[in-house]
């Protein structure tokens, strides 16, 4: 669909090259000589992206944005002037507006600037549209349980009734053994589902945390990566770890920590791409232990990384279509650090490889031994 | 006779169209697949199908929704806004559910015919037979 873009400046010589300028890149444009008209302008236009000039008699630039922004935020304003100064630029932001330009410009500076501003504008209006749903989600969480367990089941016993409406046919002794192997793997989802569940459960209940003591860490790494060697030499994926000669224990909960580190390693190692790598490094930083679990693989679009950790989030399409998963793992890491006094941040480049990154409070031998033992007394 | 009728079959479960789309061949139909809202929306203009089968969360909670509003309300497939729908879905849902879709709410308008999964194989031929018929 064609973007427009709404130009107010009482400079008839700028309306004009920029209307020129962006008419010829294929933008439908409208120009407006003073604030007031061009406020009447967005409003019935409703346009992706407003260029606007600080400095007009009558209603001021700064004016112009504040309403544009209060009216639609998600309109993108671009503000031009020949009075660019920082001050000005970071007051002009603040209130709203995406990016400056100070005149004169060159028509490429223009360009790239409103093409950068239209695609800000289309991650903004695709996180929006997300964050609805997600908020949907949370209100009806119990349909979407309740969907997730059906869905397998319904999987299964559709092939099963199929396989007795038709009886023996040439068709169905043909698809009879690859029916009955999907249903094997459907019945295996099942099984995840209820497992992850209950470790969901048992965390925020507070069963599966037992004393919160001191715990070495680098142990539990070990652990991890042994017990997940064969999944990764499968898939060709080699692991690493860079952990300190020290130890740097945390305040936490020995199980937990182990399902924590479990599930950041598998997702590592399911979400990588051949002859990919997962490593894993710990840091002490003030007061926290920081782990970090890298890999080298799809990674997660941007607009995914708040949605990532709540309860049957999965990216859908690329590449990460062909695993297979719950989509519990990830609420599971958050409630479990959230539990430990913790925090859990991802960062990630598309097609080049995501970093989990895991604070947790550190012990301090001896004023959290002092604590316990007075605790004990 | 219903033999000819083409069937487009959009659900987001492969397994699910992989057995659906083997009893419809069984009775004689035709089927086409899609595996989201937005492909089955260009396989209705690829395929021009006779009936619709339409899940409603893939995606999102919502999708299907939105594939029928779309049918039924946008000028890109007016040609096809008279196509039956028979909407399927495991959580039983009130045809008068507003659901909020991006800006505002969208009055959603009710598909031809809601029924619940897993279908019942006799009851959902006949229904298909039936919405054919009209
Ligand atoms: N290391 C990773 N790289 C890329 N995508 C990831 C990674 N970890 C998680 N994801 C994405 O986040 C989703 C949710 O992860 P998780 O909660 O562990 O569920 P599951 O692995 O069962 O799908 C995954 O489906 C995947 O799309
Ligand atoms: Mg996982």
């Amino acid at each position: 669909m064609q973007k427009s873009i709404i130009v107010i400046d009482d400079d008839e010589a700028v309306l004009l090259s920029v209307n020129k300028i962006l008419s010829k890149a294929g933008f439908h444009v409208e120009t407006f000589e003073d604030g007031v008209s061009g406020l009447e302008g967005v409003t019935e236009l409703k346009p992706d992206l407003v260029v606007v000039d600080l400095r007009m008699p009558g209603l001021s630039g700064m004016e112009v944005i504040n309403r544009v922004s209060e009216m639609d935020p998600y309109i993108i304003i671009v503000v031009i002037t020949g009075y660019a100064t920082i001050d000005t630029a970071v007051e002009a932001i603040k209130l709203g507006a995406y990016d400056f330009l100070p005149k004169p410009f060159s028509p490429d500076e223009l360009r790239v600037i409103v093409n950068r501003g239209l695609e800000h504008r289309q991650l903004l209006q695709e996180s929006h549209r997300l964050e609805i749903e997600r908020e949907l989600l949370k209100r009806q969480f119990v349909t979407l349980v309740s969907h997730q367990l059906k869905t397998p089941l319904v999987a299964i016993h559709q092939y099963l009734d199929t396989l007795k409406q038709l009886g023996d046919t040439p068709d169905t002794a043909s698809k009879r053994q690859d029916w009955l192997e999907r249903c094997l793997q459907r019945t295996d989802e099942v099984l995840a589902i209820i497992k992850d569940w209950l470790t969901l459960s048992k965390v925020e209940s507070g069963s599966l945390t037992g004393e919160i003591l001191r715990v070495d860490l680098k142990p539990i790494i070990l652990n991890t990566m042994e017990a997940n060697a064969d999944m990764a030499a499968e898939q060709g994926i080699t692991l690493e770890a860079e952990l300190p000669a020290d130890e740097y224990p945390v305040k936490g909960d020995r199980n937990c920590l182990a399902v924590l580190f479990d599930n950041l390693m598998v997702n590592a190692i399911k979400y990588n791409k051949p002859e990919g790598r997962v490593s894993v490094s710990v840091k002490a930083q003030d007061h926290q232990i920081v782990v970090a679990v890298a890999d080298t693989g799809i990674g997660i679009p941007e607009k995914y990384r708040q949605a990532l950790f709540d309860e049957f989030f999965r990216v859908k399409g690329q590449s990460s279509g062909q695993t297979t998963g719950t989509g519990l793992g990830l609420a599971i890491c958050k409630r479990i650090t959230t539990e430990m006094g913790g925090t859990i941040e991802v960062e990630s480049e598309l097609d080049v490889g995501s970093t989990f990154r895991v604070s947790l409070p550190a012990y301090h031998e001896k004023a959290d031994q002092e604590e316990e033992n007075r605790s004990t007394k | 006779m219903t033999s000819k009728s083409k069937i487009l079959l959009i659900d987001d479960d492969r397994d699910f169209l992989a057995s659906v789309r083997s009893v419809l061949e069984s009775h004689g139909y035709t089927v086409v697949e899609a595996e989201t809202g937005k492909d089955g929306l260009q396989k209705l203009i690829e395929h021009k199908p006779d009936v619709i089968i339409l899940d409603i969360m893939m995606e999102s909670l919502t999708e299907g929704y939105s594939v029928n509003y779309a049918i039924k309300h946008l000028d890109d497939y007016k040609e096809y806004k008279r196509t039956p729908i028979i909407m399927v879905s495991s959580i039983e849902s009130s045809p008068d559910e507003r659901f909020p879709i991006s800006d505002g709410y969208v009055d959603v308008i009710s598909p031809n015919y809601y029924m619940n999964k897993p279908l019942d194989i006799p009851a959902f031929l006949d229904v298909l037979e039936k919405v054919i018929q009209e």
